[in-house]
């Protein structure tokens, strides 16, 4: 199993969310740390999203709808819903949130967007069907669009979520 | 906090960047016994996804020395190295101190894999660079910058700099990013430095540089 380079690949790149109703897309957060990818896919719209959050709470941010957890993913869920999502039959998964260093003022942002987006999902009536979150490995997350299949690669392996 | 710097304040800043690179260079090439080239450093205001970019793309995979930057100036510190040029300059490293026939690792054809002298002796190298770059600076401040001890991570370049970036941009949307590359001669060993300090301890290293108001 690989992630694919093609060019219906669509980036989150840090603090950016993609969506697609195309059943070839593949959207990609490359290189999560102490970040958090977000994959919604609703199996009957056939439509997914990926956001990239970076932080956990702070302003709502224009350029960056998703910096934030707190403020950010009221603009992914409504993203994903103008797209024709319905949130409740929707698989809902989740990916990264690592401690990579251990040294200086305890970075553990990790943990912190973990518990928030958790918090977040379930103020929303929401849960996670699956995640892959903490540890210290870095992943790249691939959401496929035709069958909601999400694959997260790390250094080592590439696994299936 | 933005500081908005004139062009000849900005060009004082990147002249003492400049000549605090050039330190940490010469601290890598008299630990390595090679003479280390330093590129003329660049020194910007950037988004985070510029500086994942800037160090290769977020899934380029590299060995990051990581030091914590404390006191007078406060931020973070990271010498990347592409894998295989980190192995390279283990071994220029160790060959150094434990004299040549007397390496004890065994070659390995996965770039990823370092043994526990090799580790050490490229944390050693992150810690010297990073020490000789903020102890220029610490001139200039006349108090004393304390580095972290330093950590070694291989991994993706985006994981190992989320962690720092996340730290300094919940509240302003672009960092001050210092990039400089070292390679040897020859036989390349290309590492990169960044210095990222946080936004609300330039002032007084800008100060002190007497790049406000000029």
């Amino acid at each position: 199993m690989t992630l694919t380079q093609s060019p219906s690949l669509l980036v989150a790149s840090i603090g950016e969310m993609v969506l697609s109703s195309s059943s070839d897309a593949h959207l990609v957060a490359y290189g999560l740390g102490s970040c958090i990818a977000l994959a919604i896919w609703d199996p009957r719209a056939r439509v997914g999203g990926l956001a990239h959050f970076m932080l956990p709470n702070g302003p709502a941010n224009g350029s960056s709808p998703v910096k934030f957890i707190d403020t950010g993913i009221d603009n992914f869920l409504k993203a994903m819903e103008a797209r024709g999502a319905l949130l409740n039959r929707c698989l809902i998964k989740a990916a990264g949130a690592a401690a990579m260093l251990t040294v200086g003022n305890g970075l553990a942002i990790g943990k912190r967007n973990a518990e928030t987006m958790q918090a977040a999902l379930t103020e929303r009536g929401l849960s996670l069907t699956a995640a892959s979150l903490g540890g210290n490995s870095g992943r790249t997350v691939q959401l496929e669009v035709a069958d909601g299949r999400f694959l997260i690669k790390s250094l080592s392996s590439v696994t299936e979520l | 906090m933005t500081l908005t710097l004139s062009e000849a304040g900005q060009n004082v800043v990147a002249g003492t960047f400049g000549q605090a690179m050039k330190r940490a260079g010469e601290a890598l090439g008299s630990m390595s016994g090679q003479v280390i080239e330093v590129q003329a450093p660049m020194l910007r205001r950037c988004t985070a996804a510029e500086v994942l970019a800037m160090a290769g793309g977020p899934e380029s995979v590299v060995l990051a020395v990581y030091v914590g930057i404390f006191g007078a100036l406060e931020g973070h510190a990271l010498l990347l190295f592409p894998p295989a040029d980190a192995h390279r300059l283990a071994q220029i490293l160790l060959t150094g101190l434990l004299g040549p026939g007397e390496l004890p690792i065994e070659a390995t054809n996965d770039a990823l894999v370092y043994d526990e002298l090799e580790l050490s002796a490229l944390q050693e190298s992150g810690n010297v660079t990073i020490s000789a770059f903020l102890n220029e600076l610490a001139m200039h401040l006349h108090e004393p910058i304390q580095p972290t001890p330093p950590q070694v991570v291989v991994e993706m370049a985006g994981a190992v700099l989320d962690a720092v970036l996340l730290d300094l941009v919940s509240d302003a949307d672009q960092v001050l990013a210092a990039k400089t590359t070292f390679s040897e001669g020859g036989r390349a060993i290309d590492g990169t430095l960044f210095v990222l300090p946080r936004a609300d301890s330039l002032r007084a290293l800008l100060d002190a540089l007497g790049a406000i108001g000029i």
